[in-house]
């Protein structure tokens, strides 16, 4: 019974693991540069890992921007025709009171509550957003060698790369000057 | 980082030269100016120191929220923005005339401001319970002040950074910081009642606690707008090649959005609470602007001040296409103008807005004034700050996504 529970729970936070290859670089400056030409080269899959934020790198790997602004757009307009809607039901049909002899559609009454509705709508889609794109709560990321967080810069290549090939992978990756190169399961 | 990059140490910005042209249009702007202010006093009085103090404010405005720039950067000890800091320090070059233009406005008071009858003074109660602020020495002698604390902290906060530009000398950077933090504190105090003593007690009656940060949030987006408008002419000209980028004017841009939203915040803020108490003595300054043509200014407000800058503002490419960057500042100056129109001219004109030459003409004759100092400023000094610490900071400014 804990057992089954512990695999579910390990099913939700863990992905499977995928075969590929890791070329290592000295600095973040050749990364930067073999991760450019790895784009030029027609690789798709590939992702860059370095120790910090490395100016100019989700050019040269090709990242696309983020859709989540799009997302948090059109919840933020949702919220926002929401929260006028349910205050103009509430107050003006459903229920009419009249408060200080203003109209019972009174807009800038209104008005905050739409602004907070606008803003709920909007940051709560945009972090449910941010959990989907990026598949949380899974939380462990192949793991392709520890000093990756500390000093060393890596291209890797997943074999869901189309037309993956370890061996021609291998080769491009000494062209493109990496130091180290090894391939495996992780 | 390996797109442009520049080394602090190599950096050699080209020299801007205030060209003839620019010289001759300039001029030839104040003069109208001049022109249309003698014209209007003798013709219509009462208008021309409407005008003038609209144009004034508008100014001053701008140079302040110069100096204000510049010391929020010394204040946060910002990298990003040192190679645009001198642009923003341009600004503060018009304040001393704008000292000159406070004596000017005093001697039109007595057709702005009401309370300065002492015999009309006397025989509203309202108007003499407020003597003790709203009285003509008191008035002239917070103008003497603030212009003494604006120009002594504009002197000392922009004189050091042209001054490192001979020396190199990094503590000048270190000394900005606490001198920053006092002219912020400052600033908040004196514009605040500036605001109130030359804007709002043009209605002596009527009374806004939120009014100084209304005129602030007016000041801070206009002044955005026109450095990014200065920053985009300099990188067009070819002055500031791989010093100013897109990357700049893009957060510049984030700036004037954020702005935008807090002129709105502030506007709906004073508007709510005046709206809900509906005390007759407050409401006053709603029901003027919600009649006639003030109608229409006050929703065109609404609008252009805020919904159309907002939503062109809202994608990353809005921030980073300069044309219609450029549009969208030139808009948010023009609506900056109309709020400081919809503040004053309520006050004095019927149900009717009147706009004409006095106008316009002021307006030329201010904008040629501040061109002149600011471009001026531009020409005399380095265009970018080229020996400040923080400098390498500037140059590899990248905005992510």
């Amino acid at each position: 019974m804990i057992d089954s529970i512990i695999d579910k729970v390990n099913n939700l936070l863990r992905s499977p693991t995928t075969k590929g290859v890791v070329g290592f670089f000295d600095d973040d400056h050749e990364c930067v540069v073999a991760a450019t030409k790895m784009r030029e080269a027609g690789y798709k899959h590939f992702d860059a890992i370095t120790p910090f934020p490395v100016h100019g790198m989700e050019e040269a790997v090709g990242v696309k921007r983020s859709p989540i602004p799009y997302v948090t757009f059109v919840m933020g307009l949702t919220g926002c025709s929401a929260g006028l809607f349910l205050q103009y039901w509430t107050s003006a049909v459903d229920w009419p009171v009249l408060v200080g002899g203003m109209p019972m559609f009174s807009l800038p009454a209104f008005i905050p509550v739409t602004f907070e509705t606008t803003i709920l709508f909007g940051a709560l889609s945009s972090v449910a957003a941010m959990f989907a794109f990026n598949k949380l709560p899974k939380v462990d990321p192949p793991v392709l060698d520890p000093l990756l967080t500390c000093s060393r810069f890596a291209l890797w290549v997943p074999s869901t790369e189309p037309g993956y090939n370890e061996d021609k992978v291998k080769a491009f990756m000494e062209e493109l000057g990496a130091k180290d190169i090894k391939s495996g399961e992780f | 980082m390996a797109h442009n990059h520049i080394s602090a140490d190599q950096v050699n910005p080209g020299k801007f030269e205030l060209s003839n042209r620019g010289k001759t249009i300039f001029s030839v702007l104040s003069f109208l100016g001049l022109i249309s202010f003698i014209i209007g006093l003798s013709t219509n009085k009462e208008q021309t120191w409407h005008a003038y103090l609209l144009s004034y404010f508008y100014f001053l405005s701008l140079g302040l929220g110069g100096v204000f720039f510049t010391a929020i950067q010394h204040v946060t000890k910002a990298g990003w923005s040192v190679t645009i800091r001198r642009f923003s320090e341009a600004m503060g070059a018009f304040l001393p005339f704008a000292a000159i233009g406070a004596v000017v406005l005093v001697f039109g008071a007595h057709d702005l401001y009401s309370w300065l009858d002492v015999e009309y003074v006397k025989k509203d109660p309202i108007l003499a319970g407020k003597e003790a602020y709203l009285n003509q020495g008191f008035f002239i002698a917070r103008l003497v002040v603030f212009f003494i604390l604006w120009l002594l902290f504009a002197r000392v906060i922009i004189g050091r950074s042209t001054k490192q530009d001979e020396t190199g000398d990094k503590m000048l950077t270190a000394k900005n910081v606490g001198t920053s933090i006092a002219f912020v504190l400052v600033f908040a105090l004196s514009y605040s009642l500036f605001s109130v003593d030359t804007l709002m007690s043009l209605e002596p009656h009527w009374f806004s606690t939120i009014f100084g940060v209304y005129a602030f949030a007016g000041l801070f987006q206009s002044s955005i707008a026109f450095m990014i408008l200065v920053a985009l002419y300099m990188m067009k000209k070819g002055h500031v090649k791989g010093l100013v980028t897109m990357e700049h004017v893009h957060d510049l841009g984030k700036f004037l959005k954020a702005f935008t939203v807090f002129w709105a915040y502030i506007a709906f803020s004073q508007f709510i609470l005046i709206w809900y108490a509906n005390l007759p003595e407050e409401t006053i300054f709603y029901y003027h602007r919600s009649h006639g043509t003030w109608a229409v200014i006050s929703l065109a407000l609404i609008v252009f001040k805020f919904i159309v800058p907002f939503i062109a503002l809202l994608p990353r490419w809005a921030k980073r296409t300069p044309g219609h960057l450029a549009a969208v500042c030139v808009l948010v100056m023009i609506m900056q103008y109309v709020d400081l129109y919809w503040l004053i001219y309520p006050n004095f004109n019927g149900e009717h807005a009147s706009f004409g030459f006095i106008e316009v003409g002021l307006f030329m004759g201010f904008l040629g004034l501040f061109l002149f100092t600011t471009m001026g400023f531009l020409a005399k000094h380095k265009v970018i700050p080229v020996k400040d610490p923080r400098l390498q900071e500037a140059l590899d400014h990248h905005v992510s996504y």
